[in-house]
């Protein structure tokens, strides 16, 4: 097992890891910039680093600074959490042949599903179903026509290196094509640094699905269930679920079933999500493989009783799984809601001093969190500033539980996305699990929080 | 921001101690005074008594008063390198720079910090003599120390003419980004 690793993140994840890494006895390093030195997750850490100016790309994306950082200390492994580093090749290679252990998958697990086009290729020769859509990159408008006559409309443009909803065109008709093309193409080239764009069927109304899967060294692949990610504003998870309302015991095997599969023919090692899109008649397409640890591992770790960060953790040490796919038993719910410093109602970033801050708890309330009084939210990171996740024998017992969670949860000085989470979780619809990717929208559009304005 | 240390003196060479106030902060229980003369002197013997003994923490409660004061040995945590210009409450950031700022004016001096995470050489091998001594004098462009990382020497230019007034690192030992490496007093003002 390590003696030392070093967590290159920041915020909950770090403090995440650093928590996992304590219950296995093993010594932590955070790294922090100039901006976060006085953050919860650096005091938790046995030792601390500094390793740049607030800029995420001369400190925590800095990796000449992070491996320094792993040197000086003599840590032996590092976890990237999620964001940053976690996703880049080229990091996890040097790791690699430095002989610092990278927690997380292979440098070419890594490549390989960081090219959307590329996995989707290798799922096709698989025989997993994936959306129907163009066969590799578009090359040209009369490619992307030609291939949107064959699909059907509507059909969705997106870059082949993406994700978060940049560089993506939904084209209803056959004159948008060659405009969204162009469009998606310059979006593409100016977020990614990479042009090369593909075209999928856009289905109306589906609900994003995603199979978590861990996966020694030794090539042995397990499911732990699904999370329904269906709530979602412009591509951005706001709350998640397991299991999901739509999926039932059948549905749920078999897509654990092709998830394994997809791991098994990528070779993929340790954590990792295959992400589905699940229509109204139940079936189900191949998206992407996220390669990393996600914001919302925690509601499968809440069924499973299963600590998926020890495990990636186990794993990356070279010990085989411990247990078998018949030993993984689902109990009970649950939600997470992620809490952000967000204007509620416009979404926009709200950093700022928190003055009074007070965690829910109680039976089945998790909160995942590196705030607290007298800390401010700084503005150059992500907005999301605590998990809040609950746990109940059935999915009325959750979300209950989520209501009087958000109830009790008290953040002062900045706003935060409560009072949505508050409006979601009362809302019918929601509480009867009928949700899709197109909810939220439209349940914004519907209930405009001040009517007289 | 709300830092939850109070001003401290720029000794820089020295672990930092930094004296908790959660009292001053937290609603106060009725009866409750500022902070008198008497305890301010207490809280000084306190810190005086954390050096003393190597200690990091130490926590008192006497007549319903709890003070805890603790000090972290890792150096310069917390602490951006213009601290002494910030405003209270405040933490100073140089607006998003492409350079990490390798120099800072303090009182008697601009300290030069160490632009990278690494290990600090005052001298290119074990048997050598050190770049620099306190007290020489040294030009712009001249080498200061070596910070290693990743087997790489990169070798720290001084950025004015002056003199060495203090080495504030430990050779062979770690420095973060951003931690103090020399005091140099500009040639103009000495």
């Amino acid at each position: 097992m390590f003696k030392k690793v070093l967590v290159a993140n920041r915020g909950e994840i770090a403090l995440r890891v650093i928590r996992a890494c304590k219950e296995l006895g093993i010594r932590t390093v955070a790294i922090h910039s100039e901006a976060d030195a006085a953050s919860v997750y650096v005091r938790a850490a046995d030792e601390h680093v500094c390793v740049g100016p607030a800029e995420s790309a001369l400190s925590y994306r800095n990796i000449p600074n992070v491996l320094s950082a792993a040197e000086i200390t003599g840590a032996d492994a590092i976890h990237p959490g999620y964001g940053f580093l976690a996703e880049n090749a080229h990091f996890a290679e040097v790791c690699e042949s430095i002989g610092v252990k990278f927690i997380g998958p292979t440098s070419e697990n890594i490549a390989m599903m960081g090219d959307k086009a590329k996995a989707r290729e290798l799922m096709i020769r698989r025989g997993i179903p994936v959306l129907p859509g163009s066969p590799g990159e578009l090359r040209s408008e009369s490619d992307a026509l030609e291939a949107a006559r064959k699909i059907g409309f509507p059909v969705i443009i997106k870059a082949s290196a993406g994700g978060g909803g940049r560089g993506m065109r939904v084209v209803n008709k056959e004159e948008e094509v060659v405009r969204a093309f162009q469009t998606a193409q310059a979006e593409a080239k100016s977020t990614f640094g990479n042009e090369g764009v593909y075209l999928e069927r856009y289905f109306l109304e589906p609900r994003h699905i995603e199979v978590q899967i861990l996966a020694d060294e030794r090539g042995r692949v397990v499911f732990l269930g699904e999370r329904d990610c269906s709530i979602q504003r412009r591509y951005q998870k706001l709350v998640e679920e397991t299991p999901s309302p739509a999926v039932d015991d059948r549905l749920r095997r078999e897509m654990g079933r092709v998830a394994v599969e997809a791991i098994k023919a990528a070779h993929y090692r340790n954590a990792g999500t295959v992400e589905f899109l699940l229509d109204k008649d139940q079936n189900f397409y191949f998206m992407e493989v996220n390669a990393r640890i996600q914001v919302e591992h925690p509601v499968t770790e809440m069924v499973t009783g299963i600590d998926l960060i020890k495990e990636q953790i186990r794993i990356a040490a070279g010990l085989p799984l411990a247990f078998r796919q018949q030993d993984i038993k689902l109990s009970g719910h649950s939600f997470e809601c992620r809490i952000n410093a967000e204007d509620p109602e416009k979404f926009t970033p709200c950093p700022g001093p928190i003055f009074r801050y007070h965690q829910p708890g109680g039976i089945g309330v998790r909160v995942d969190s590196a705030m607290e009084a007298n800390s401010t939210v700084v503005p150059h990171y992500d907005s999301l500033i605590a998990k809040l996740i609950t746990h109940g024998q059935d999915r009325d017992e959750a979300l209950a539980r989520m209501r009087r969670a958000l109830d009790e949860f008290v953040i002062e000085g900045i706003k935060t996305t409560i009072p949505l989470h508050r409006r979601i979780f009362s809302d019918a619809e929601f509480q009867k699990g009928r949700v899709s990717t197109s909810y939220l929208e439209r349940f914004l559009a519907n209930h405009p929080v001040n009517p007289a304005h | 921001m709300k830092k939850t240390q109070p001003h401290r003196q720029p000794k820089r060479n020295q672990p930092r101690t930094k004296v908790a106030q959660p009292e001053t902060r937290a609603p106060r229980a009725a009866g409750s005074q500022d902070i008198s003369r008497a305890q301010r002197n207490h809280i000084a013997q306190l810190v005086e008594l954390l050096k003393e003994h190597n200690l990091t923490e130490l926590e008192l409660e006497r007549d319903g008063v709890r003070v805890r004061v603790r000090r972290d040995f890792f150096p310069s945590a917390g602490q951006p390198i213009s601290w002494e210009n910030a405003p209270a409450g405040q933490v100073a950031q140089p607006e998003s720079s492409a350079e990490p700022t390798p120099t800072a004016e303090v009182p008697g001096g601009i300290t030069v910090t160490s632009p990278i995470v690494g290990t600090f050489y005052r001298s290119p091998s074990p048997d050598a003599d050190p770049y620099v001594s306190e007290g020489d004098l040294v030009k712009k462009g001249q080498v200061l120390c070596i910070v290693e990382a990743m087997k790489l020497m990169n070798e720290i230019e001084s950025e004015l003419d002056g003199r060495i007034v203090k080495i504030l690192a430990e050779s062979t030992k770690p420095v973060e980004y951003g931690q103090p490496l020399f005091l140099i007093a500009p040639a103009s003002a000495s």
